[in-house]
């Protein structure tokens, strides 16, 4: 008796959270025919906004990967005063509203931010252009990597690390034929997840980048615009999205690093 | 008269002990390093190697300055010309063997012509020849220890540091690859001085051109195998090397044999007497001098103890000599032949004499 009450308890669990994960996606899916989606995702706005979002997003990743190897490296691997505060200061984001990463951007890079008059004198202004949704993707996705990086490179054993230093090799030198081989599947991890982060990227790139059709007009940025006086064109961008998302995490899930995805400690939030 | 290689004296403080060694290794010559686990054999090897730094000290070889708390040198790893082999081969799972054996060439920014040259023939050298595309999860246990020696090998190391390099094989891939060690040890094409770490009697006695004992971080004795077997100043490095030896005092003398109670155990021994000095003394007893008798047989021998035997071992590597503990007041353990325990049906458990002279114990103070 008692068995069958959480049995049934557990089902009714199950049930529930697929609703509400599953049944958003097959409406998605099952709200246009095949040939209306294509009809919908050969708009040139549609068009647009995927090639834009693609643009951006693997820049982020890019320039995600070079500013965070050399601090998951650090965090990795050295102790120093301040590493807890660093530690700290680099997880923000995945706990700060993307809005307020928006409005904090605004003020920092903005024309009256902190560092908008430097970046004035320099000729550099970046609201509203396509180098702002880049530091909003930035902003959000380089913890992802970093949190995924740092733990690769931690893992790796240290006995590795040593007879490289013993067979003459440098700390940089090292670094890419030793620890950076073996912490590859976290790091590739990592960086898939600050990805699919920036290809999802909402509420920080329309507060400071704006939503400016071929600029700034992000996917994400797209569907919202698009569900104003275009539905059909919303659910076509979304059916895009939801499917680059599923076959990202897939082949995550299936890489011959695949195992490495559970370790990555973060998920990032699709907005 | 050979040059001094390597000059060694570094102290370090842990939490549980303090580590201090002070000694010179010749080129060629093989020191090596016995003691108990925690004794500090492994990071005496880390400091030299630049993996852990000395409080202070100074490490240097030939001329070449590694560490010196005094002028404040202290050469990072990677700039130290040291071969260290780890216990558990550390070969880099994502580099196939020739890869291994490359790295350091390679992080030299060698030639490629160099590199396949010197590679090969060190891969030959270690008799894993054919197994440079393997990856070392492929390989053997005692196939990977060879490819982590050929790896240091491949550049002429001014000192060779071995920690513990067959440990972790089974005993018959053991005896293998320390036949190679053997070889490789005795035919090293440039200078090299050699610290070796072990707690095996046995890799101690074949590679030591000098043995030195640690325990608890400190040199109990460093000396030629000879002047330990013959001399072992303390109850490590003889029950080490396999040798009874006992702590007493003179209790009483007759006619050129003194009487020693030996400590803790309360039992007695007779010996020659050692001459004039104080009472307190060491014994010791060779194994082999004891002989040991199914029915006592009445004779002339001074020391006559019955016991029963613990343990029963047969010595590395083909056992034809066994080693007999037993249960005597001092304890006591014989060496014999294998075929002695055979005739007088030794095992476990079964009552025997002992009887050695007093010529066979050995006195000093």
């Amino acid at each position: 008796m008692k068995l069958l009450v959480v049995r049934v308890a557990l089902s009714a669990a199950v049930a529930t959270l697929l609703c509400i994960l599953a049944l958003p996606m097959i409406s998605l899916l099952v709200r246009l025919s095949p040939r209306e989606l294509l009809h919908q995702l050969a708009q040139p706005v549609v068009l647009t906004a995927l090639g834009l979002s693609l643009e951006t997003s693997i820049a982020t990743t890019a320039l995600v990967i070079v500013l965070g190897l050399p601090v998951a490296y650090l965090l990795a691997t050295k102790e120093f005063t301040g590493k807890r505060v660093l530690q700290t200061l680099v997880e923000i984001p995945i706990v700060l509203p993307p809005t307020v990463a928006g409005v904090g951007l605004l003020l920092a890079f903005g024309r009256a931010g902190l560092a908008g008059g430097a970046l004035k004198a320099l000729g550099i202004e970046l609201p509203f252009t396509t180098l702002a949704v880049v530091m909003a993707q930035v902003f959000v996705a380089t913890p992802f990597f970093i949190s995924a990086a740092t733990a690769g490179i931690a893992s790796v054993e240290r006995r590795y690390t040593e007879a490289a230093a013993t067979l003459g090799a440098t700390p940089g030198y090292g670094f890419f034929r030793v620890l950076l081989p073996l912490a590859l599947p976290s790091v590739l991890a990592g960086a898939a997840m600050s990805w699919a982060r920036a290809l999802g990227e909402f509420g920080a790139t329309i507060t400071f980048a704006g939503n400016l059709p071929g600029r700034t007009q992000t996917m994400p940025l797209a569907v919202y615009t698009a569900l104003q006086n275009d539905l059909a064109a919303a659910v076509a961008l979304s059916v895009l999205l939801v499917i680059l998302s599923f076959t990202i995490l897939l082949g995550l899930r299936f890489a011959p690093w695949g195992a490495a995805v559970g370790g990555a400690p973060a998920r990032p939030r699709g907005r | 008269m050979e040059a001094l290689l390597l000059d060694l004296a570094v102290a370090k403080r842990f939490d549980a002990f303090a580590l201090a060694l002070e000694t010179t290794v010749a080129d060629n010559e093989t020191l090596v390093v016995v003691g108990e686990s925690g004794a500090g054999k492994s990071t005496l090897l880390r400091l030299v190697a630049g993996l852990e730094r000395p409080d202070r000290g100074r490490i240097a070889v030939g001329s070449r300055i590694y560490f010196d708390s005094g002028s404040k040198v202290d050469l990072p790893p990677w700039r130290r010309r040291t071969g260290y082999v780890a216990q558990d081969h550390a070969l880099f799972p994502h580099l196939t063997v020739f890869d291994n054996v490359a790295f350091g060439l390679r992080a030299a920014g060698r030639s490629p012509f160099d590199i396949l040259t010197r590679v090969t023939d060190a891969l030959v050298r270690l008799d894993v020849g054919d197994l440079g595309e393997r990856r070392p999860a492929e390989i053997s246990g005692g196939q990977a220890q060879r490819v982590a020696l050929a790896r240091v090998l491949v550049l002429d190391p001014d000192v060779l540091l071995l920690d513990e390099p067959l440990a972790a094989l089974d005993l018959r891939t053991r005896a293998q690859v320390r036949g190679v060690l053997r070889t490789v040890l005795a035919t090293l094409p440039s200078p090299c001085a050699t610290l070796f770490v072990t707690h095996d009697p046995l890799e101690a006695m074949v590679f030591g051109d000098r043995i030195a004992a640690l325990e608890d971080g400190q040199v109990t004795q460093i000396g030629s195998r000879e002047e330990l077997l013959a001399r072992p100043r303390s109850p490590y490095v003889a029950a080490f090397l396999g040798i009874n030896m006992f702590r007493g005092r003179i209790v009483s003398r007759d006619g050129g044999i003194v009487r020693i109670r030996t400590a803790p155990d309360g039992g007695e021994l007779s010996a020659v007497d050692p001459g004039a000095g104080g009472a307190e003394v060491v014994a010791i007893v060779h194994p082999r001098e004891i002989t040991l008798f199914r029915q006592a047989p009445g004779g002339s021998a001074q020391n006559t103890y019955v016991g029963v035997i613990t343990e029963l071992v047969p010595e590395p590597p083909h056992g034809e000599r066994v080693r007999v503990a037993l249960a005597t007041q001092p304890p006591l353990v014989a060496e014999v032949t294998d075929r002695a325990v055979l005739q007088l049906d030794l095992r476990e458990g079964l009552q025997v004499t002992a009887m050695f002279k007093a010529t066979g114990v050995t006195v000093f103070r």
